[in-house]
């Protein structure tokens, strides 16, 4: 069986992260030094994110064909 | 019922047995001996009583049965049959007492013209897959709303790819399409299709469509095949159906977790839309400014409170720089509060790394560090 290349990457991943980011900035009293590493964290994320996006390029590749029966 | 008859108790004193016994015995005996089944043959004698029950005898060459089929089990038809027709029942075979008639009780009827015969294949089937709980909607899984990595089961130079590939493109290119070709129609498209179908679980994948272009109802076959819609349904992740068709629902769009009328709603359907979603990260981006400008503004007021003379200005500065994050959402980064640290604030922390925020935490002649914009420097408060 031919290995498969990694999936791409995982964007449910980022987005659910930034909406973690986003949430705890707006309702938890934090200190500023804890806020501030969740900002540049979320500013990270955001920017991956939409690198994501803005860089996509569908690729298709064509699952060859298994001869006989391997299973 | 159930129990055998006492030979000896049931006969009369001589020696024979009563009408009712007979029939009785031979209604229990036929129903043991016959399960429900399927039965052809020619519509005679079709009567429609005003109770809305049918009676009518089915026959062929040889041989005739009586049947009936009740009001509840045939409300479901389009018409009555009419005298001389072929059909498909699925009845009962018993014997109706009071009249010692060997009887069938009809369930379904199915006419053998337009594609009769498939139709009877297809419940047979349905019925099959319904049995073993693969019809169940509380099987059906949820779509992944980011998907990674989708299949495509289809023609490799069929339309339906195409279709796919242009609604992929446009909505979500984040994804990979990974065509598994396979043999839609015709000759061997069944084996076909289920090799490909079982493919799938030795892919990484998020989500499959199995699909084909338009085209006539026969070629619709092979997606009404038991042993198709149970390879579907053997798929790991989430499965589309997009056979193509808008009147038939196929087996497989029975069993698949979500049924398509097209290749294209399918690829619609399986991906989210990148403009919106850009629109929502913008939204996010926004909130992540504000969030930290209310956290700044909170130090903003305790400064306030301690009647520090800088507070106008440093409030003046932290509108200018709200409005900035607020306008230049895809800014963002540029506009981080490290950039605070750069206009001349600093941070004070005890050697544990707390942040000193208090006159008290701060008494003659301790030693502390204090954070600015390019790095730290150690301080010390000057003794008293």
């Amino acid at each position: 069986m031919a290995s498969q290349p990694a999936p791409p990457p995982d964007f449910g991943k980022h987005l659910e992260r930034l909406e973690t980011i986003v949430r705890r900035l707006e309702a938890e009293d934090l200190d500023l030094d804890e806020a501030l590493k969740l900002f540049e964290e979320g500013v990270e994320r955001l920017r991956t994110a939409r690198a994501q996006l803005a860089e996509a390029e569908l690729k298709v590749q064509k699952a060859l064909k298994v001869e006989g029966s391997d299973r | 019922m159930g129990a055998p008859l006492d030979l000896f108790a049931a006969a009369s004193a001589e020696g024979a047995w009563t009408v009712s016994e007979v029939t009785r015995r031979a209604r229990s005996v036929i129903e043991a001996g016959l399960p429900p089944l399927w039965v052809r043959g020619e519509v005679s004698g079709f009567k429609s009583w005003r109770s809305g029950h049918w009676y009518f005898s089915l026959r062929d060459k040889s041989a005739q049965i009586r049947c009936v089929m009740f009001r509840n089990d045939n409300r479901g038809l389009p018409a009555p049959p009419a005298d001389g027709m072929q059909v498909f029942v699925f009845g009962r075979p018993t014997v109706w007492e009071e009249k010692g008639d060997f009887r069938l009780t009809v369930v379904e009827l199915l006419s053998t013209e337009q594609g009769g015969l498939w139709k009877l294949a297809f419940e047979k089937a349905r019925a099959a897959l319904l049995r073993d709980g693969l019809l169940d909607p509380a099987r059906k899984r949820r779509l992944p709303p980011f998907p990674r990595r989708i299949a495509v089961v289809t023609s490799p130079d069929g339309a339906a790819l195409r279709d796919i590939h242009v609604v992929v493109t446009r909505r979500w290119p984040v994804a990979e399409l990974v065509v598994v070709p396979a043999k839609v129609q015709g000759e061997g498209a069944e084996a076909s299709v289920c090799a490909a179908l079982a493919r799938l679980a030795h892919l990484e994948l998020d989500v499959a469509i199995v699909g084909r272009g338009g085209g006539a109802a026969e070629d619709l076959w092979t997606f009404n095949s038991e042993r198709v819609a149970r390879a579907l349904a053997a798929v790991p992740v989430p499965v589309i159906s997009a056979v193509g068709h808008e009147t038939d629902v196929t087996l497989c769009d029975l069993v698949a977790d979500l049924r398509a009328p097209t290749p294209s709603a399918a690829a619609e359907a399986a991906t989210p839309d990148r403009v919106e979603v850009l629109g929502h990260l913008a939204h996010l981006g926004q909130r992540l400014a504000r969030g930290l400008t209310q956290r700044a503004q909170r130090m903003v007021d305790r400064l306030d409170r301690s009647g520090d003379r800088l507070t106008a200005a440093i409030q003046f500065r932290l509108e200018q720089s709200r409005s900035l994050l607020t306008a230049h959402g895809a800014h963002l980064e540029a506009l981080s509060p490290l950039k605070i640290l750069a206009r001349g604030y600093a941070v004070a922390r005890d050697a544990d790394g707390r942040v000193l925020k208090r006159v008290a935490q701060l008494p003659a002649g301790v030693a502390f560090r204090l954070r600015v914009t390019d790095g730290q420097v150690a301080a010390r408060v000057e003794p008293s």
